[in-house]
């Protein structure tokens, strides 16, 4: 994300102001994208992790915020390289996870082979985060 | 429920956005009623819950009821709404003392989406992760949604 921060700062926005609105974090996650394509090119984003997380989440939104069916949200190709990149992404998605909660437990359970969320969780999106980010603590991902 | 965030418009992008997804929607036919949350979605909202994501997924991980087929068939999704009390019927036209549901079904027969009608006879549904909206019957066919293949409707609740 240090390759993002100077949109932020000539923004001057703080991420947990209350004031602001979904459209506004929606404008702001744009401007990181064009952020991202024009601070790095683009064969170095593909080695760069983070960055090709970050593409990578940016179409999977765009092209699922529409749908309904976890199946088809979850087949969809930028999600299925997401799961592709391994462990380094569990860390990137916990991030995520703590900023905007999202369909994310099909990949982090793909990936670890866990499943944290309790039965009676299931469906319950804010309880699932919870769950799966008390697991990244609990497995020093997150701090 | 039926006046949840009623009157929430949101900004021209939103709109934008949703009126991209659903060509027979146009700035004057449709209304967004509440703000995006991936909190709940069409399934769940069509239910009547705005607390649970619903979908019989094979990882086992969102909300489906127990007595359900946990298949995404249309066999179970109809299952799934006669359980709530709902039968088969053949108009999607308003019936006083009726309420009723809509669902859909895309061209490779995937089951896709479930919306509700209204007391007003107006239908609504909630977008994914997006937001509720209120539209017309035939406003959100499209190539991701197909188009209404089952309505079924039970008698008021309240």
């Amino acid at each position: 994300m240090s390759d993002l921060a100077p949109s932020f700062e000539m923004m001057n926005i703080e991420e947990d102001n209350s004031t602001i609105g979904p459209d506004f974090m929606l404008v702001k996650r744009h401007i990181e994208d064009v952020a991202t394509h024009y601070f790095k090119p683009l064969t170095r984003q593909w080695t760069n992790p983070p960055i090709r997380f970050f593409n990578l989440r940016s179409q999977w939104e765009t092209d699922t915020a529409m749908l309904s069916s976890i199946t088809e949200i979850a087949m969809h190709p930028s999600y299925q390289q997401i799961i592709g990149m391994g462990p380094s992404v569990i860390p990137l998605i916990l991030n995520e996870m703590t900023i905007k909660p999202g369909h994310w437990f099909w990949a982090l359970k793909s990936i670890t082979g866990e499943d944290p969320v309790q039965p009676k969780q299931r469906g319950r999106i804010r309880e699932m985060v919870d769950a799966w980010i008390q697991w990244g603590k609990e497995q020093n991902y997150l701090a | 429920m039926d006046s949840v965030g009623k009157g929430a418009k949101l900004s021209g992008m939103t709109e934008f956005a949703i009126r991209k997804s659903f060509p027979n929607l146009t700035g004057q036919n449709f209304t967004i009623t509440s703000p995006e949350t991936p909190e709940y979605n069409c399934i769940a909202w069509a239910a009547g819950d705005m607390e649970a994501w619903w979908w019989p997924d094979a990882n086992n991980q969102y909300y489906w009821p127990e007595e359900v087929p946990r298949n995404e068939s249309l066999r179970a999704f109809k299952y799934l709404f006669e359980n709530l009390g709902y039968q088969e019927c053949e108009t999607a036209n308003h019936e006083e003392g009726y309420e009723k549901i809509g669902i859909y079904r895309d061209m490779q027969n995937k089951t896709t989406h479930a919306s509700r009608q209204l007391r007003s006879g107006v239908w609504t549904s909630k977008l994914g992760s997006s937001e509720d909206i209120e539209h017309p019957f035939r406003g959100l066919d499209s190539s991701d949604y197909g188009s209404v293949f089952l309505i079924m409707k039970r008698p008021n609740q309240s």
